[in-house]
């Protein structure tokens, strides 16, 4: 049922209009649901894998591309993160002409805090998961408070949460 | 004037790139970590300078800033193949990782066990995700607080506005980014015009 050209189109899309690995999110979460390609419980699980295995962050994508459509959609994410970030080569050719425009620095800032809104919208999507409750609140606050004194690594803080949600859950 | 040493034959960048993506667990910093011990202090192929230089340029990119570096770095020191190799060997292995990874999960996805230990990681994962939004957030607050109220309050009121428009009213992000950048056009661009901190632009990059 998936149409394979607009589903790499619209990987593509959200990741031109992302700065950061995670600005993508809301986008494909609004597009993937929407034709049905996707279940909301795919969002959450992709963070969480794509935080466990090596590789840059953005990497969430491939997990997102394995669960909704298997090899093909991991393949298709792949391509549709590595794309976008050639325009750097453009970007480094022009760069010391438009860095002068005052208005590039203006536009930069908005878009730097379009980012901040957007990664909101990513914790608010997690966190909105078909079976997170208030236990789920907690654990999140828990790792935030763990991860903001820059002490504990963050594989220790998902493999406390995993034990945590054995306590709870199982 | 410091020299720099012949730029590595490129299977050698090819391996060190595929070294520092299955090494990268954790995101961005430790990431950032590696890539400059790697071409800065160990090889030497790139001054800190050139590093931070190049960093400003993935800012200004679409995507994964990490991946614009890449293909930054491997195309001062190995041309166009340089680019492929390092993309290949940053991003192939570490996806076909994540890849088999997320096939693993899908297999023990059904056990009672591991569906609770997924209840509490995948909370925690927005936890962490509050931070990372947190970490962006930072030197913004800290330049436009330097600004005055006026500007702290419209940069509230656009973070706050994106979020609203998402969440609430399901406007396509696209639209969202391009509102946000014109209305940062309209607030944020400087009267006067600011020589950026950079002192440094006498050598033009390539």
């Amino acid at each position: 049922m998936i149409n394979p050209f607009v589903y790499f189109l619209l990987f593509l899309k959200a990741s031109l209009f992302s700065t950061g690995g995670f600005s993508n999110l809301p986008s494909l979460h609004q597009d993937l649901l929407a034709n049905g390609w996707a279940k909301e419980g795919y969002f959450g699980q992709s963070i969480a894998i794509g935080q466990i295995s090596p590789g840059p962050n953005g990497l969430w994508v491939i997990c997102l591309g394995y669960l909704s459509y298997g090899y093909l959609g991991a393949a298709l994410a792949l391509l549709a993160i590595t794309l976008p970030a050639l325009l750097v080569l453009a970007v480094s050719a022009g760069y010391n002409r438009i860095e002068q425009q005052a208005w590039v620095q203006g536009l930069m800032r908005g878009v730097s805090l379009a980012v901040c809104g957007i990664l909101l919208t990513v914790v608010w999507s997690i966190l909105h998961q078909p079976n997170t409750d208030w236990k789920g609140w907690l654990i999140a606050a828990g790792a935030a408070g763990l991860g903001i004194t820059g002490k504990v690594h963050l594989l220790i803080i998902l493999a406390l949460a995993a034990g945590v949600g054995l306590l709870l859950y199982w | 004037m410091e020299h720099h040493h012949p730029t590595p034959d490129i299977w050698r960048l090819f391996r060190i790139w595929a070294g520092i993506g299955l090494q990268s667990f954790g995101g961005g910093a430790s990431t950032t970590f590696l890539i400059r011990r790697a071409f800065t202090d160990k090889g030497g192929w790139i001054t800190a300078e050139e590093m931070q230089q190049l960093w400003n340029l993935c800012v200004f990119t679409p995507g994964i800033n990490l991946v614009a570096l890449c293909i930054l770095i491997g195309k001062r020191l190995g041309g166009a193949t340089g680019v492929v190799l390092s993309l290949i060997g940053f991003l192939v292995p570490s996806a076909t990782i994540t890849c088999l990874l997320t096939a693993g999960f899908t297999i023990v996805e059904g056990i009672p066990a591991i569906q609770a230990m997924l209840r509490g990681v995948v909370p925690a994962t927005g936890g962490v995700m509050l931070l990372v939004g947190l970490g962006f957030a930072r030197p913004l607050a800290i330049t436009t607080y330097k600004e005055g109220r006026v500007k702290l309050l419209l940069s509230a009121a656009v973070v706050a506005g994106c979020f609203v428009a998402i969440v609430v009213f399901k406007i396509a992000v696209v639209f969202v980014v391009l509102g946000a950048a014109l209305l940062g056009i309209l607030f944020f661009t400087p009267r006067r015009l600011a020589i950026p901190l950079e002192e440094t632009k006498g050598e033009d990059h390539d």
